[in-house]
């Protein structure tokens, strides 16, 4: 099971940091690394991961610009790029599969792309080797999700993590604000969700404690740290210094 | 509960619209859309929503003949809508007011709302302390000083206004704002969204509760000059008046205009007019007309009116426009406070700054041949004193 499932914001704090952020990542032995590509209108996101957009926009970070700072490098874990569809819809999907073609982007997660609004776009990425992750809210009902992971299939065992996984949020809101998430609904969700899958899932949503992220991974799941992190690295710390506790 | 939509969701042959929430949202878009259905069909409500129209918002609103402005434009005969009239003055409260009586049905204690300029926010404020509802209204702080006697307003009636910093601090933001509060209590709360914008059902539902405008207006026009003006127009922030007063209109042959912020200049930041200056996109929920820059980024705006200060035309407003159905026009400031002085020196009434955008068009619209128009006057002025005073020097 891959141990943690991290957030970064592109281009903060620079577009000319990310290499060495995303090989870093992949010393400390990471799969898969989610991804922000920055957007002006962030709806699902809280405080932190606003900040760290508008900073990343204000400094230059266009999607055009983060794609190129990703193409050719290969000393990172797959990425799994996260936004809103805007940005994606305005490149178009026969650009976008040329310009994520020399990245390690290998998912996309939509924030704001239910499945069934843009079919086309959906599949044509889908084809191009870019499926969209399933995403499972406090609010969907079991039948919902059955047919969200129907809708967004899993690839097969042989897939990458970043895939194959489904992305479990853990409580209403937005990014960010969990302080002190209380984990036995999430834990409850988690197996009522294993019933209907044998994917791997990801659990996100403002968790930011090595023991939560330790009871995460008691429930057979992969903890998503996000928002806790964009702001260490904001305060100066090292990608190490600030997972490395987390992932033991 | 239901896990689909019943109805259409889609406007135009560009199939604008849509549902693009966050999953979070799902379910409870697919909840609303259904309470809003059962409401429509449930003879108890809509009995409960023509009484309080009545005697809480004062509906019917008059159709008042503009004959000395008539005259100075050149016009036959010019008609005014005075959704101005209605309780707490603007066309606002006829969705506000549907919504909360629709909340308080699906058993929500809560009412989250966004606000530019001021009326959406005092409607619903007003509304839920009706009903016994909890509200927040989040508004940029950029129109809370513009509009600040429209804050205290709010506060008056038990509403939180909750202050939104970010961007330009307008209404975008505050839409931002409400849509991640609702994501967080949408278990008991009910986010009434203030113009046909947003995800599926929103702009259909609040159309619908807004067509009582024409609906009114061309029975009046019909009783009170024996035919139907030549032409019908009102302004278009997110598009609710436009529609409300226009749809109705949609089987007769004649024209029909909604009048966008021209603001002061052409440029990508310096207007609203999403007609010319925008291009598809997806914002707020749905695809529709959308001022953006060539990242996809949502592009300023600038507007002397808060009320039309928004970078995106609702969806099934820019369906028909793109349909040839609806003319949309731009006026710029200037243009706004020109047309808004005109009224109240020749009729004695004080228009909105919103309002203001379509009286501006009106010299156009003769020049262009009109000669009887029927114009949505979907607020009053109150709120807009201190930019009238400053900017019209009295
Ligand atoms: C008086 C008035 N007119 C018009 C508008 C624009 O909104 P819409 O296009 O939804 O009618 C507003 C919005 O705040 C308003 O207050």
């Amino acid at each position: 099971m891959n141990p943690l499932l991290p957030f970064l914001m592109a281009g903060d704090p620079s577009l000319e940091a990310l290499p060495q952020l995303l090989s870093g990542a992949k010393a400390l032995g990471l799969d898969a690394l989610e991804l922000g590509l920055p957007h002006s209108d962030p709806i699902a996101d809280g405080p932190v991961l606003q900040a760290a957009a508008h900073r990343a926009i204000d400094g230059g970070a266009t999607p055009l610009r983060v794609l190129e700072a990703l193409a050719g490098l290969t000393d990172s874990p797959d990425l799994v790029l996260f936004t809103y569809l805007n940005p994606l819809l305005q490149i178009g999907a026969a650009r976008l599969k040329k310009l994520l073609a020399p990245t390690p982007v290998r998912a996309l997660l939509v924030v704001d792309l239910p499945f069934g609004e843009e079919p086309a776009f959906e599949a044509d990425l889908r084809a191009a080797g870019y499926p969209m992750v399933p995403l499972l809210a406090p609010t969907t009902p079991l039948d919902r999700a059955r047919q969200i992971l129907a809708e967004r299939p899993d690839p097969g065992a042989s897939a990458p993590f970043a895939q194959r996984f489904a992305y479990v949020v853990a409580r209403l809101g937005v990014t960010g604000t969990g302080q002190g998430t209380d984990l036995a609904p999430v834990r409850r969700r988690v197996t009522d969700l294993q019933a209907l899958t044998t994917r791997p899932l990801a659990v996100g949503f403002g968790l930011s404690d090595a023991a939560s992220l330790a009871a995460v991974r008691t429930m057979g799941a992969t903890p998503v740290v996000g928002s806790a992190l964009v702001q260490a690295l904001a305060n100066g710390k090292g990608l190490g210094e600030i997972l490395a506790p987390g992932l033991r | 509960m239901t896990d689909s939509f019943a109805l259409p969701t889609r406007f135009g042959a560009q199939q604008l619209g849509g549902c693009y929430a966050p999953e979070t949202l799902m379910q409870p878009l697919f909840d609303l859309e259904a309470a809003f259905r059962a409401a429509l069909g449930d003879p108890a409500f809509l009995a409960e929503l023509k009484g309080e129209l009545r005697h809480f918002v004062g509906r019917p609103t008059p159709l008042t003949p503009a004959p000395r402005l008539a005259a100075k434009l050149g016009l036959r005969a010019l008609f005014l809508k005075r959704e101005d009239l209605t309780h707490t003055g603007a066309h606002k409260i006829n969705n506000a007011l549907a919504q909360a009586l629709l909340a308080r049905r699906m058993g929500k204690t809560e009412i989250i709302a966004e606000t530019g300029a001021g009326q959406h926010g005092v409607a619903t404020a007003a509304a839920c302390a009706r009903l016994g509802l909890s509200c927040t209204v989040y508004m940029g702080v950029t129109d809370m000083a513009r509009q600040a006697p429209n804050v205290a307003r709010m506060r008056l009636f038990g509403t939180k206004v909750e202050p939104v910093a970010a961007g330009q601090g307008t209404l975008k933001e505050a839409v931002n704002e409400a849509l991640r509060a609702w994501a967080g209590r949408c278990d008991r709360a009910h986010y009434i969204l203030g113009s046909a914008l947003g995800p599926h059902p929103f702009p259909t539902m609040v159309r619908t509760f807004q067509t009582v405008i024409g609906e009114e207006a061309r029975a009046q026009v019909l009783e009170q000059s024996g035919a139907l003006p030549d032409t019908v127009i009102a302004c278009a922030g997110g598009g609710s008046n436009g529609l409300g007063l226009l749809v109705p209109f949609l089987g007769d042959g004649l024209r029909r205009v909604a009048v966008e912020a021209g603001g002061h200049g052409k440029a990508l930041g310096e207007h609203a007019a999403r007609l010319d200056g925008g291009r598809l996109g997806v914002l707020h929920g749905c695809k529709t007309l959308l001022l953006q820059d060539e990242h996809g980024h949502t592009a300023e705006t600038a507007s002397i009116s808060a009320g039309l200060d928004y970078p995106a035309l609702g969806p099934e407003l820019a369906g028909f426009a793109l349909d040839g159905q609806v003319e949309v026009r731009r006026a710029s400031d200037e243009e706004a406070l020109a047309g808004a002085r005109l009224l109240c020196e020749t009729e004695g009434i004080l228009p909105a700054l919103e309002s203001s955008h379509a009286l501006a068009l009106l010299s156009a619209l003769a020049a262009e041949g009109a000669a009887t128009v029927l114009l949505g006057l979907s607020g009053r002025g109150d709120k807009d004193l201190s930019t009238y005073q400053s900017r019209l020097g009295i």
